[in-house]
Formats: C-alpha cells, structure tokens, sequence
C-alpha cells in the first residue's frame, strides 16, 4: 500500500480532464483532433502504473503498463512468429477464402431468386453457429495447424459478407436498371457498370465487420488445438503460468494488427468509393 | 440446496471469499470429478461441520488457473500441481505447500504401439499432444533431461497443444498423448482401443514424475494463528474424507456424483477413476515427503532451455499444518 502514489493517479487523472476540457474548448485546428484521444490515452495508462503500484497489485492480477511494455520488448521474437501464425497464415487467409467465397455466392444469389429463398436461411443458421462449437471439429477435421484456424475465421466471415453484398447489390434503384434496360446492357455490363459501384459502400462495410471476426476467430480457435506458437497459444499457456505481462503484450499485438487492419480496409474503402455520399465532404 | 450452493459457489468465482472465522473455500484445480473424491466425502459425510468448518468447494475448469485465484482473494486454500504451484511462485504469487494427499503422480503418455515406439528414445520425430495451461512442466522437463529438442524436426517431437480429450490420438493427428491414469487413459479405452494396441509411459516409472494435486495456502496467511488453526482443521478433515474414500471407492463416486452440478460425468467413469486416484493417495497420511518435493524440483530445474522455475525455491512447503492435523 502506498497512499502516495495512488494520490498522484488521481491528480493525474484532474490533470488529464483539465486539459480534454481545454482542447474541447478550443477552436478547431490541424492536428488538435487527435490531442484528446492521446490526452485520454496517456492518463488512462498513467494512472493504471500509479494505482497498480501503489496498491500493489500482483502481476498475477493485472501488470502494470511498464512491465507489459518490457515483456512486449523482450519477447519481441515470440511475439513476431505467432503473429505470422496466427494473423498472416491463420486470419488473413481466412479472410480471404471467406470474404470471397461470399462475394462469389452472392453474385449468384442476386441473379437467383431461387437461391436467395435457399440459401440465405442457411446462410443465417450458419451464423448462429457458436465458434467454440465449430472450433474443435473443424481442429479435428483439418489439424492442429493454421488451416483449421483459417476454416473457422472462413465460415465467421462468409455470412456477414454475404448479407451486406447481397443488400449491395440490391441497392440500385429500379429506375437506373430500367435505363440500363433501354441501353440494352448485359447483365454482365449491369453488374460491371451499375450494380457493383452502388454495392462498394456495403461491399466494405461487410469487409470491415470481417477484419474483427477474422482475428477474434483466429485467436479463439487456437484454444482448442494448436502447436506450439500463436498468439491464442500463448494466451492460454501465459495465463497458465501466470506471466499476465505477456499476456497482455499479445493482446496489444492483437490490439495494433486489428486496428491496422480494419484501417487499412477503411483506406481502400475511400479510394474505390470516393464518389460515394458517405465518403464526400471528409 | 447442495446444488444450489455450489451453482452460487461457482457464478462467485471472481468475488473475494467472506474472511470468517470458519469458512474456508477450497479452489479445485479441475472439474467435479473423483479426482477431489477426499474433499467431497469430508464435506458429505460432515467431517468438516465436525471441525466447526463451513467449506465451499469452488470445481475448476480449462481456464482457471486456481493460483490465480488465489491472489485475487477468490479462494482461501487451492488445489494444485506442484510445478504450476512452484512457477507461480516465482512469479510473485508466494503459495506454500500446506499438505501432500498425493503419493504417486498419474500423469503418463500413451501412444499406439503401430507407430513403433517402444522406449522414450523413439520419441524423435514423432508427434506428441501436451496439455499445457501449466501442466506442460513435466514433460518439457522430461525432454530436456532426454536431450530431446521439442520444436519438431526428425530429431526432436512436434509437441501439439491438446485440448483435454483423448481426439488426437483416436484420429491418428498425434503418436502420443497426454493422459492420466485415472480418467483419459480410461477414455481411449472406452473408445474401443485394447490394452495391446498402445504403449504407455509412466512419469512416475520415468523418475521424472512431479507432486500432483497438493493443498497450497498463500504465504501471508500463515503469519495469522487464527488462519493455520483453520487450515489444521481443513487438512485433518480432508485427509479422514481422504482415507474414507480409498477404503469405500464405489460410495465416494456417488458422492462426488450427487455434487456434480454440471451432470456432466457418469457412474462407471467416475467409480474407475476413483479407484485409479486410490492408488495414487495410498501411501500418504497427507504429509509431504520432502525427498518427493526434491525430485520434483530437481526435475523441474532440468527444464533445458525453457526452465519452469530458474531457481531452487525457498520456503515452498511447511509441515507446520500436517505435523498438528495428524497428531
């Protein structure tokens, strides 16, 4: 117990809201968007070091920030390969089957109403699946490797994909396909030319809910099988053997490869739909 | 009622237990199982109430880690294997070793006698299924005193991380697999597989076995009288539930039966898997041998490479409670 330190969090946390309060004050200028998510950031993580140490927290309960970031240092090797394990083979390449396959079937469905009676229920049952149901079978059926992690993020990712390209595809107004009509377009040009532009907003959208499931599935997956590195691995070993500091350096790796990836869907979504309402006047 | 407490026993797993003079909530380091036979018998047959002891006995599960709890007030005295126990140690949670229930270890492998192993030696470029969640200790410690590298290779094992089911043997994924005498083993043999077809490695005929289900306290507490007069009780208690359930096998599985709020085991399971633990309590009065405690760390200081603890511990075990609980 230290009485000292625990003061000295909470007047970090006054100084903290002090200053938010002053920049929300100010006028808006470059760069001052940014001053009160850092202003926050800082003071949540200072204060966590203050009143961790000053209560004397273990470190079996919750480590403070500075030993999460020597632990994130150090193990900096360990980290790397599970990420290229877990994110690069296991998540990414689940993504992709997943999102594409999606995208594929949801073509068809849009030139189908058969299909669309058919296959969205299904689509809709298999969403509902629990992942720590689909996990195990799916370590049985493909391995302890990261394919059978690829499987799960797959299935996670094909049907919020499918819904939001099917609703995309179906977003152009029956006014433009009757001009298109009256062109005589394919529907291969009616796909190219008008249904797929009016579709990219949902088509990124589906996209973007995808890069969160495609790492939580990666990572959850691997608690049910998995050799001896990835980060869902070393989660669940590092709790066992209570270095919580590694533990939540992984999820910090977790935290920055999921905020990357989700921002870098984010970029492309900008440039290919600029033209979109949503993406003017940013 | 019984259900009902241990059902409010296991949703307050994360709530600090009442420091009363007389409850005591005793974290277990599985599920309801045979495996804690001793304790749920203590707590039946009322051997505890006859100590003036109100236990709670909190079922673990794939994601406790009970030292944890521990630190965090969740419980007052955990079950726990000594390697995961010693490491946590380390690791700034200072828990003590109050009493040994546990003789011999059941910890072993079992692999299909096809893919031609007959000795620890024909390991080498085979796949093996580890649990790990810290029960992974003994076997890296065993394969480092083999000189056998564990990242894969024809030279080393490919170690997969098993979940805690028998599958990847069944399904061919692995050579080998972490079972217990008591309860896994069991299960590859209900699933049609003879005797004949496997080949089993005992830790404890490998001299690499390591202390199992041992009762630990933290440290601190044991400064307070009142606390190790608790504990007294606690052990002289567990230990008569104990040697009750070795004498009468089949009445302590249906005990253990009638406490399983998840439903989840059977009565042929559990009445063999409390013979098997019988075998391993026999031999003990609850009083730690210190020669077992030094193999096990020595053990565990042959960890190679990734060594579980990096120094001989100090302080990791008392008889201060036994030698008062088993006058």
């Amino acid at each position: 117990m230290s009485g000292g330190l625990v003061l000295a969090a909470l007047v970090v946390w006054a100084g903290g809201w002090w200053m938010n309060a002053r920049l929300a004050r100010m006028r808006a200028r470059p760069g001052l968007g940014l001053a009160a998510p850092v202003v926050f950031g800082v003071t949540v993580l200072l204060m966590w070091e203050l009143v961790v140490r000053g209560l004397n927290v273990p470190g079996a309960i919750l480590p403070p920030p500075s030993a999460i970031g020597s632990a994130f240092v150090v193990n900096g090797g360990t980290l790397w390969e599970d990420f290229v394990q877990t994110f690069l083979k296991g998540a990414l390449s689940g993504y992709a089957i997943g999102c594409g396959l999606a995208f594929l079937v949801a073509l068809a469905v849009d030139r189908s109403g058969f299909l669309k009676r058919g296959l969205l229920p299904i689509g809709n049952f298999v969403a509902a699946l629990p992942i720590i149901g689909m996990a195990p079978i799916f370590v049985m059926w493909f391995g302890f490797g990261w394919q059978s992690k690829a499987a799960v993020v797959a299935v996670m990712c094909f049907f919020p994909m499918l819904v939001n390209t099917v609703q995309g595809l179906a977003a152009a107004d029956r006014m433009q396909a009757d001009l298109m009509r009256t062109y005589a377009a394919s529907p291969w040009q009616t796909l190219a030319k008008l249904k797929l532009p009016a579709a990219g907003p949902f088509i990124f959208n589906g996209l973007k809910i995808c890069t969160t499931l495609a790492l939580i599935g990666a990572i959850v997956a691997e608690f049910f099988g998995s050799p001896t590195l990835g980060m869902g691995f070393r989660i669940s070993t590092q709790v066992g053997r209570l270095a919580l500091d590694v533990v939540w350096a992984v999820i910090l790796v977790a935290a920055l490869a999921g905020s990357a990836f989700y921002g870098l869907v984010t970029l492309l979504e900008r440039a290919a739909t600029f033209w979109h309402p949503s993406q003017r006047g940013r | 009622m019984k259900l009902l407490k241990t059902l409010a026993a296991a949703s307050l797993l994360a709530t600090p237990a009442l420091a009363q003079d007389d409850d005591v909530t005793l974290q277990l380091q599985w599920v309801t199982q045979a495996q804690f036979a001793g304790y749920y018998v203590a707590l039946e047959n009322g051997y505890y109430e006859e100590e003036g002891l109100d236990v709670t006995i909190q079922p673990g599960g794939p994601d406790i880690a009970p030292p944890q709890v521990l630190a965090g007030g969740g419980a007052d005295v955990m079950l726990n294997w000594m390697p995961s126990a010693l490491a946590a140690r380390e690791r700034g949670v200072p828990v003590v070793n109050i009493a040994q229930p546990f003789k011999s270890s059941g910890l072993m492998l079992t692999c299909w006698a096809d893919s031609g192993i007959e000795s620890p030696e024909d390991f080498r470029g085979k796949t093996i299924g580890v649990w790990f969640f810290g029960n992974e200790y003994p076997f890296l410690s065993w394969m480092s005193q083999l000189g056998i590298p564990t990242d894969g290779g024809d030279d080393g094992v490919t170690v997969l991380r098993q979940a805690f089911n028998v599958d990847p043997l069944l399904q061919r994924q692995a050579d080998c697999i972490s079972t217990m005498t008591y309860n896994e083993y069991g299960q590859v043999l209900d699933a049609g597989v003879g005797e004949d077809e496997l080949v089993t490695f005992l830790y404890e005929e490998q001299g690499v076995s390591t202390l199992e289900d041992g009762i630990y306290v933290l440290e601190e507490n044991l400064e307070d009288p009142a606390f190790v007069d608790k504990m007294v009780r606690f052990v002289r208690a567990s230990m008569r539930g104990w040697k009750w359930a070795e004498e009468n096998p089949t009445d302590a599985a249906i005990i253990v039966l009638d406490n399983d709020a998840t439903g989840a085991q059977t009565e042929a399971h559990q009445i063999r898997m409390m013979g098997e633990i019988a075998k391993l309590t026999a031999g003990s009065d609850g009083t730690l041998d210190p020669a077992d405690y030094q193999r096990t760390v020595d053990t565990l200081l042959a960890g190679g490479s990734d060594p579980v603890i990096t120094a001989e511990p100090e302080g990791a075990w008392t008889h201060a409670i036994t030698d008062l609980a088993l006058q």
